[in-house]
C-alpha cells in the first residue's frame, strides 16, 4: 500500500498513541440476541422521548417504543422481539440516571438482526426519493449522529431556508485511540455508506461533497476513492486525506482541516453553510431510505488490553454492557476501568448494566497498569505554567486559566476565558505534565454555570 | 467478576510526561554547563554547586514539614534553583553565604509565596539581588580560572587575555593569596569610559565562546550553554521564542550603540557571548513560572528581558544587568499575561 500523506489539519491538537491495533483487522461479528435490553428514552440532543408502550406489552422488532414532539428529538425502537418488562430508572452513561425502557426477548422468536450492507451496489439513483420522503424516513428511523454527539440527523440535513448549506463534509476520521468501528463500516460497508452520502446530499440539497478519512487508515482512503470512482460522474464528491492528529474528527476542526473555514465561537456549522456528518449516520441513513429499517442495531468497537475478545461488534442498541462483556469472552484479571467511548473523551462507566446508545460507538477497557500509569503514578503536581495546554488547545483557549478559575470557584473569570467555547477534547489534560484534570475542572464549571443559570430563571 | 472498577473523568491516558521530568530536562541541559564550571574552577565549582543545591533541597524539605504539605523534592525543582543560583554566583563565594542565599530562594522567594508554580519571581535571581544587597563585595570578586595558563589563545586574543592579566591583582589581606581579575564585562565597561581598548574587548569573543575567562561560574562557557539550550529546545522542553526574543531584542539594542559609535561599545557578539546572557536567555527567562503563557506574551516578555540587560549593561552603572532584568520583567508577567489574553480560535461568541 503506497503511504498516502494527508496534509490539512487544523492549529493545536495532540497525539496520543493510536492503539488501532486491537479491532481493525476484526471484520464485524453479529453478536447473539442478549436476554435482555433496556432502551434509554434520551439517546440523543434534544427532547427525551415518552414511551408508548406499557408494562407486559409485547413488542416486535422495529415498533416505535417512545417519542415526542418537539423538533429536536428522536424516536427510539425495539431492537428485538418481546415483552416490555418495565419502565424505570436506569444508568446513562452520560447524564446519570435516566427513564428507559426494559424489555425481554421473547426465547423462541428471535434471530440475530443481520447487516444489510449486501443490498446496496453500484446501482443506485439518490434521485428516486424526493428530499421530503428521505428527511421524513431519516426522522422516522430515529437517526442521530453516531460519531458521539447523537444530534438528530433530520435537523441537521433539512434545508433551511436562513441558512443555506452549501457544503456536506463526511466525517471518516475516527480520531480516538482504540476505536476502528468506523474503520470497518468503511471497508465492509462502502456501497452502503456511499449511497447514505448522496442522499444525504440530495436532501440537503448540497453539491460539494468532502469525506475526511485520517492518513493512518490508507485502505480506507483507498476503497473509498476507488467506490466513488467506479460510479463516474455522480458530481463534485472528493476524499480528502488528513493528517492523523487528535482531535481530527472533531467537527469544528473538521472543517478547519478541509475547507479552512473556522466555525464561530457558540455556533453550529449551519451558520457557515456546512453540515458534518459520520461515516456511521450515513450508513444508516441509506439503511432507513431505502430498506426501511429503523436505528435499532450499530457497531460498537470493544477494545483494550482488558478484554479477552476485542472486535468490532454488529450489536441492539440497548444491549447492556455486561451482555457484550461475556458475550466478548469476559474482562482479563486485570481490568481496571470500564469506558464508554474512547480513552480521550469516553465516559468511565461504574455500573456494568449501563445499556449501549445510539452514540456509543466503543467500549474501551483498560488495565489497572495502564489506568495506574496515567492517573496515579505521576501525582497531581502543581501548575507550573509550562503553556503546553495552551499550544494543545484546539480552540486556542487558556485551559489552565479556565480550570483553576472553576477550582477557586470564580466563575466569573472562568466564562471570561471563554469557559463555553471549550468542546472537551481532553487534549490539555493528556499533554499536562503536572497531571491536572484540566478537562475534568472546565466540566465542572460548565455544569455549575448551567446550574447558575438556571437558578436565575 | 470485577471487585473494583475506577471512574474518572477523561481523559483516560495521558502523555508519558511529569513535572519531574521536565524539571529534570532542564537538569541534563545544564550538566555541559557543570562540566565546564568544575573545569574552569575545579573544586571552588563542585564546592559552591554542592552548598547551593544542598541547601536549596533542605530548605524546601524544611518548608513542607512546617506548612505540613507532603514533600516536593521529588519534583527536582530545588534542586533546578540550587544549580541556577550557583552559577550566577562568583567562585569565590564564601559557602555560608552560598547556603543563605540558597536558603533565601526557597524560603522567601518560592515558598513563602506558595510553592512550587505560585511564586512571582524566580528564585534564583531574587536570592541573588538578595545576595548582591547584602554580601557587597563577595558578590564582585572573581577569580582566574584554574585553567587559565593552558588556554592557548594567538596573536590578538592572547594580547587581550595579557592585557586583563596585567589588571589581575594579588589580595593577600587574609593571609590568603587569591588571583583575581576583571570579567570581560567590566572591561567592556571600562572600554565605554575610555579606560580601555575596545579593540581588545572585541577580541575576548572566542575565549567566552570556549571559556576560562573570569565570571560567574556558570557564564564561562558559551559553547556549555548552547549545548544545553539546543538540548531543551530539541526535546520541546522549551519553545524557542523567548531565548529567541531576548538574543534578537539584546543584539538589536548593542547593534545601534555599536554602529554609532563602535570605538566606545563592545561588538553584539561579545555581548551576546559574555555574562550572563546565554543562561538568562535559555535557561532563567525562559522558566515557565515566571514567564508569560502565551506566545504573544513570551515574545514580549523575551524582547523586554533583552533589551533591559543591554539598558543596563550600556547605559547604566553596572556591568552586568541580567538579574534586574530577569526580575523586572517577572513583576510584569502578570500583566502582560492579562494584555495577552487568547482569543477563541472561533473569535469572540456572540453571547456570554
Amino acid at each position: 500500500m503506497a503511504e498516502i500523506r494527508g496534509k490539512c489539519t487544523f492549529p493545536g491538537g495532540a497525539h496520543p498513541p493510536e492503539n488501532k491495533q486491537f479491532g481493525e483487522n476484526c471484520p464485524v461479528e453479529v453478536a447473539t440476541v442478549p436476554k435482555q435490553v433496556s432502551i434509554l428514552l434520551s439517546q440523543h440532543i434534544g427532547a427525551p422521548c415518552e414511551p408508548l408502550v406499557a408494562k407486559r406489552e409485547a413488542v416486535t422488532v422495529g415498533q416505535v417504543i417512545g417519542q415526542s414532539d418537539a423538533f429536536v428529538s428522536a424516536p427510539i425502537h425495539s431492537p428485538i422481539n418481546g415483552t416490555v418488562k418495565d419502565i424505570a430508572l436506569l444508568p446513562h452513561p452520560v447524564i446519570g440516571r435516566t427513564m428507559g425502557i426494559i424489555i425481554d426477548a421473547d426465547a423462541e422468536n428471535n434471530t440475530p438482526k443481520q447487516p444489510v450492507n449486501a443490498r446496496f451496489d453500484k446501482d443506485f439513483n439518490p434521485t428516486d426519493f424526493t428530499p421530503e420522503k428521505i428527511c421524513m424516513s431519516v426522522r422516522q428511523a430515529g437517526l442521530v449522529g453516531m460519531g458521539g454527539a447523537g444530534f438528530p440527523t433530520q435537523v441537521k440535513i433539512e434545508p433551511n431556508p436562513r441558512l443555506e448549506k452549501k457544503v456536506l463534509i463526511i466525517n471518516g476520521c475516527e480520531c480516538e485511540p482504540f476505536i476502528t468501528c468506523d474503520y470497518r463500516v468503511m471497508l465492509e460497508w462502502v456501497w452502503q455508506v456511499i449511497a447514505g452520502i448522496r442522499l444525504a446530499a440530495h436532501a440537503a440539497g448540497v453539491n460539494k461533497i468532502r469525506i475526511g478519512i485520517e492518513d493512518n487508515k490508507p485502505e480506507a482512503i483507498k476503497i473509498v476513492s476507488d467506490t466513488i470512482e467506479q460510479l463516474g460522474n455522480i458530481g463534485d464528491i472528493q476524499v480528502v486525506p488528513l493528517k492523523t492528529k487528535y482531535p481530527q474528527g472533531g467537527e469544528r476542526q473538521l472543517i478547519k482541516s478541509i475547507l479552512g473555514k473556522t466555525v464561530p465561537t457558540g455556533s453550529i456549522p449551519p451558520t457557515i453553510g456546512v453540515c458534518v456528518l459520520n461515516v456511521a449516520t450515513c450508513a444508516a441513513i441509506a439503511e432507513a431510505v431505502i430498506v426501511g429499517n429503523p436505528l435499532t442495531h450499530r457497531i460498537v468497537t470493544v477494545s483494550g488490553c482488558a478484554i479477552s475478545k476485542p472486535g468490532n461488534y454488529y450489536v441492539p442498541i440497548g444491549m447492556r454492557v455486561e451482555d457484550l462483556i461475556e458475550y466478548c469472552g469476559g474482562l482479563t484479571e486485570t481490568a481496571a476501568k470500564v469506558i464508554m467511548g474512547g480513552p480521550m473523551m469516553g465516559f468511565a462507566i461504574a455500573d456494568l448494566s449501563t445499556p449501549l446508545t445510539k452514540t456509543s460507538g466503543a467500549l474501551t477497557f483498560l488495565t489497572k497498569a495502564a489506568v495506574t500509569r496515567a492517573k496515579y503514578e505521576k501525582q497531581v503536581t502543581a501548575c507550573i505554567r509550562c503553556g503546553r495546554c495552551l499550544t494543545a488547545c484546539p480552540e486556542h483557549l487558556n485551559p489552565t486559566k479556565i480550570a483553576h478559575a472553576v477550582k477557586y470557584n470564580k466563575l466569573d473569570l472562568a466564562k471570561d476565558y471563554y469557559l463555553s467555547a471549550c468542546m472537551e477534547c481532553g487534549c490539555c489534560s493528556f499533554v499536562c505534565p503536572a497531571n491536572i484534570e484540566i478537562t475534568g475542572y472546565i466540566k465542572t464549571g460548565k455544569i455549575l454555570d448551567a446550574r447558575a443559570k438556571k437558578r436565575l430563571g | 467478576m470485577l471487585s473494583k472498577i475506577t471512574v474518572s473523568p477523561a481523559p483516560h491516558i495521558s502523555q508519558d510526561l511529569s513535572t519531574r521530568g521536565v524539571m529534570g530536562d532542564v537538569i541534563i541541559a545544564l550538566v555541559p554547563a557543570i562540566a565546564a564550571a568544575v573545569w574552569f574552577f575545579r573544586f571552588q565549582a563542585v564546592w559552591v554547586i554542592a552548598t547551593c543545591v544542598l541547601s536549596c533541597m533542605a530548605s524546601e524539605w524544611i518548608c513542607n514539614i512546617i506548612r505540613k504539605k507532603p514533600n516536593s523534592l521529588g519534583d527536582l525543582s530545588a534542586i533546578l534553583t540550587g544549580l541556577i543560583l550557583a552559577f550566577s554566583l562568583p567562585p569565590t563565594i564564601p559557602l555560608w553565604a552560598a547556603a543563605i542565599g540558597s536558603a533565601f530562594a526557597i524560603v522567601i522567594a518560592k515558598m513563602l509565596f506558595g510553592g512550587l508554580g505560585c511564586n512571582v519571581f524566580n528564585p534564583a535571581m531574587a536570592a541573588r539581588a538578595f545576595m548582591a544587597a547584602s554580601l557587597g563585595a563577595l558578590m564582585t570578586t572573581w577569580t582566574v580560572p584554574a585553567t587559565m595558563g593552558e588556554v592557548h589563545c594567538k596573536g590578538q586574543e592572547a594580547n587581550a587575555l595579557a592585557a586583563i592579566h596585567a589588571e589581575n591583582t594579588y589580595d593577600g589581606s587574609n593571609g590568603e593569596i587569591a588571583l583575581t581579575q576583571a570579567t570581560p564585562l567590566a572591561w567592556a565597561k571600562s572600554a565605554q569610559k575610555g579606560k580601555a581598548d575596545v579593540q581588545l574587548v572585541n577580541q575576548m569573543v572566542k575565549p567566552t565562546f570556549y571559556g576560562g575567562v573570569g565570571g560567574c561560574l556558570g557564564e564561562t562557557s558559551v559553547l556549555a550553554l548552547l549545548i544545553g539550550g539546543v538540548y531543551l529546545l530539541i526535546r520541546k522542553t522549551i519553545s524557542f521564542h523567548i531565548p529567541a526574543a531576548v538574543l534578537i531584542a539584546a543584539a538589536a539594542f548593542v547593534g545601534i550603540f555599536y554602529l554609532i559609535s563602535p570605538d566606545k561599545y563592545a561588538n553584539p557578539a561579545f555581548h551576546l557571548f559574555s555574562g550572563g546572557m546565554l543562561i538568562c536567555a535559555f535557561f532563567i527567562a525562559t522558566d515557565p513560572v515566571t514567564a508569560p503563557l502565551s506566545v504573544k506574551g513570551m515574545w514580549i516578555f523575551g524582547v523586554g528581558v533583552g533589551a533591559l540587560v543591554m539598558l543596563i549593561r550600556l547605559i547604566g552603572e553596572l556591568p552586568e544587568g541580567v538579574m534586574y532584568a530577569v526580575l523586572i520583567m517577572n513583576a510584569l508577567t502578570p500583566l502582560i499575561d492579562r494584555a495577552c489574553k487568547l482569543m477563541p480560535a472561533g473569535g469572540k461568541p456572540n453571547v456570554s
